[in-house]
Formats: structure tokens, sequence, C-alpha cells
């Protein structure tokens, strides 16, 4: 395992000296089973070269920070295990659909922006003093929303996500799984809020489910399933005569 | 942002999805391929409207286009036409959202209940166009 090495092609992108990305190759210790990209960035930033740019947090596929483009596919670099991809070489980019700030950074102000947009918490029409107790669920109705509560903000969806790509006005995959997650959930009174937003012509409509969002996702939710269900929710509120209720 | 924050902020380099970003990824293969199969299904349907309104003449003066190269095309169409529903019928179980007993149904379920109203359908369909073409 000692002697074992791998090849890590990462972008690199300095605004003030390049005119566009390029590639730089690193050979690197491929030291243990259980590495993964991210532990081969982290080599490189430490015994190689300290300049080299990226974002990551936790390590553990929760805070959704290290996302990038590993051999053209999104992924979260600490799920992403160097095993599976030895002894062909391993090139790292930033996430596609992006502006890139710097190597493996982009900028996600954009995201950021239509997040806040689908007010991603719970509306309630009066809020319930804190001592009449909590707002009680039942497991079923947990359930009706708790696969699209699993998103972590990390953005691999719309770097898959082709529509995004060709039109960045597109809401996108996430902020739209996060609409359905609130407007599913039966504490919260925001749906009417939040429908200008996904009903608008670069909402749910722009998606022509293509549906590489929900393949990508690594925590298993299924933002093409909330897109779809979101046309259906939103054409029967119009249709249907009962269907404009809160 | 400032226009002076603007200005000072880092220049970034703009992301451009590359014109083949559709042979990249089966997926976006397959995508591109179901979008596609609309354009041959309305050419077709066009072509019906034709003989239809050919077929308005009179069955004295009507007599159907029946050149191997039209038949060819319908052959094609109709396997886009069988590609088209069999897409459409598969992501359609993921969007219908059906409670029964208050236990959501399975979407695997919905897409075979489907498919076999596809069948069905097409059976009666075809029945009903041989029996009064008699």
């Amino acid at each position: 395992m000692a002697d074992k090495r791998i090849t890590i092609e990462a972008a690199r992108y300095d605004p003030d000296k390049d005119e566009r990305p390029r590639l730089q190759s690193y050979e690197i210790p491929f030291y243990d089973d259980s590495m993964v990209v991210l532990d081969a960035l982290n080599y490189i930033k430490s015994e190689v070269d300290g300049s080299l740019s990226y974002r990551w947090s936790c390590r553990m596929g929760i805070c959704g920070s290290c996302g990038m483009m590993v051999n053209g596919t999104p992924k979260l670099t600490c799920n992403a295990f160097v095993r599976d991809y030895w002894p062909r070489p391993i090139t790292v980019q930033p996430l596609n659909n992006f502006p890139i700030i710097r190597d493996l950074v982009i900028d996600m102000d954009d995201f950021m922006h239509k997040l806040k947009e689908i007010k991603p918490w719970i509306i309630r029409k009066q809020e319930i003093p804190l001592g009449a107790g909590e707002h009680r669920q039942t497991n079923d109705q947990i359930d009706d929303f708790r696969q699209f509560s699993q998103c972590i903000n990390c953005m691999l969806c719309y770097a898959a996500c082709p529509v995004y790509g060709l039109n960045n006005e597109f809401l996108g995959p996430a902020a739209i799984a996060l609409a359905r997650r609130y407007n599913l959930d039966s504490r919260d009174q925001g749906l009417k809020q939040r429908l200008p937003v996904l009903a608008d012509n670069e909402g749910v409509w722009e998606c022509s489910f293509v549906g590489e969002c929900s393949v990508v996702c690594p925590k298993g939710v299924d933002p093409a399933k909330a897109i779809q269900q979101t046309k259906l929710d939103t054409t029967l509120r119009f249709v249907l005569p009962y269907g404009n209720r809160d | 942002m400032t226009a002076e924050a603007k200005a000072a902020a880092p220049r970034e380099y703009p992301w451009r999805i590359p014109a083949n970003w559709w042979l990249r990824n089966r997926h976006y293969f397959l995508y591109i391929a179901r979008e596609f199969t609309v354009v041959p299904i309305a050419l077709w349907l066009l072509w019906l409207l034709v003989e239809i309104k050919r077929a308005g003449d009179g069955r004295a003066h009507y007599a159907p286009h029946g050149s191997t190269a039209l038949v060819v095309f319908s052959v094609i169409t109709l396997l886009f036409a069988l590609y088209h529903s069999y897409t459409f019928l598969s992501l359609a179980g993921v969007i219908i959202h059906v409670k029964v007993l208050d236990r959501p149904v399975p979407s695997r379920v919905i897409v075979l209940a489907q498919f076999a109203l596809w069948a069905v359908a097409s059976v009666v369909v075809g029945f009903a166009l041989i029996w009064f073409a008699r």
C-alpha cells in the first residue's frame, strides 16, 4: 500500500494570472484504502502545493461544502473514494454551471439568492406561543416530507442540471425540493408565499425532467420528483374549483 | 453589491456549457433522444392531417399514399412513439402521489398500472380498427 501512487489532476485558476482554468497534475501517495478525494486534496495542500484552493468543512457528508466534479461527475469529495478510481488518474474540477472564483472554488451567490427566495423555513399565519406547547405531527405527516428535508445544499444537483447550465435564471433542483419540503410540512402555512416563485416561468415549468439531479444527490433526495409533483399541484390548484385553498 | 465592490471583486471565470454537453453523459443523451422523438411524431401527424384532407374528397377519389419511404418513416415514427410513451409512463409514476388507506402507493405499482392500461387501450383500439375496417 505504501508504494501505491495516485495522480490527481486539479483545476487551477488564478484570476490575476490565468485567462482560463488549467489542469495541474500531482502524483501523491495512495496511503490507505479509506482515502477519499478530499484527503488527496488536503495532502496536496499540506505537503505539495499550499496554494491550491477549495472548500471543505466536516469531511463526513453533512456540510455539503466539498462538492466538486470528480472525473466529470458532481461528487462530494469526502465521499468519493480514491480506491474506486485507482490506478487511473482522478480529475478534480470546480462544480459545473457556476462561475469560478479560484481553483476549485465556485461563486455560490446565485444559489444562496434562490434559496432565500423560496423561504426555506416554517411560516405560520399566526405564531403559537411557546407556552401552548409543541407543533405535534404524526409519523405519516413526517414521512410526507422527510426525504426532501435531507438536502444539505451541496449544489451537486445544480452542477448536474443542463437546464440550469443553459439558463441560470432557473430556480433549480435543490431550491424547489426544499420549497416542497416546507409546503408538505403540516406545520407550515407559507404555500401562498412560495407559489409566485415556484409557478413562475423560471420556476418548476423551466424543468424539462432530465432527472440527473436525483441521480447525483449524495443524500438520496429526489429533486426531480419534487419538481414534477409541484407542477402537478400548481396545475390542479389552477384547474380545480377548490384548488386555490390554503 | 455596489459598483465599487463589484469593481474591487476578483475576476471570476464565467461558466459556459459546451455545445456537446448532451454527449458527455448517457442520461443526457437519453434525455435528448426522448425530447427529439416529438419531431418525427409531429411530422407524421402533419402527414396524417394531409391524408384526412385528401380522404375528405370522397372514397371514389381517395387512394392512400403507400410508398416504401412512407412505410419506413411510419415504422421509425412508431418506434419513437413507443420510446416516448415508455419514458412518459415511467416518469409519470414518479409524479403521481396517491394514497390508499392512508398509505402512499409505491411508484412501481403506479407505473405497472399505467403500462397495463396502455396495453389494454392498445388492444381495444387495434380491435376496433380491424373490426370497422372489414
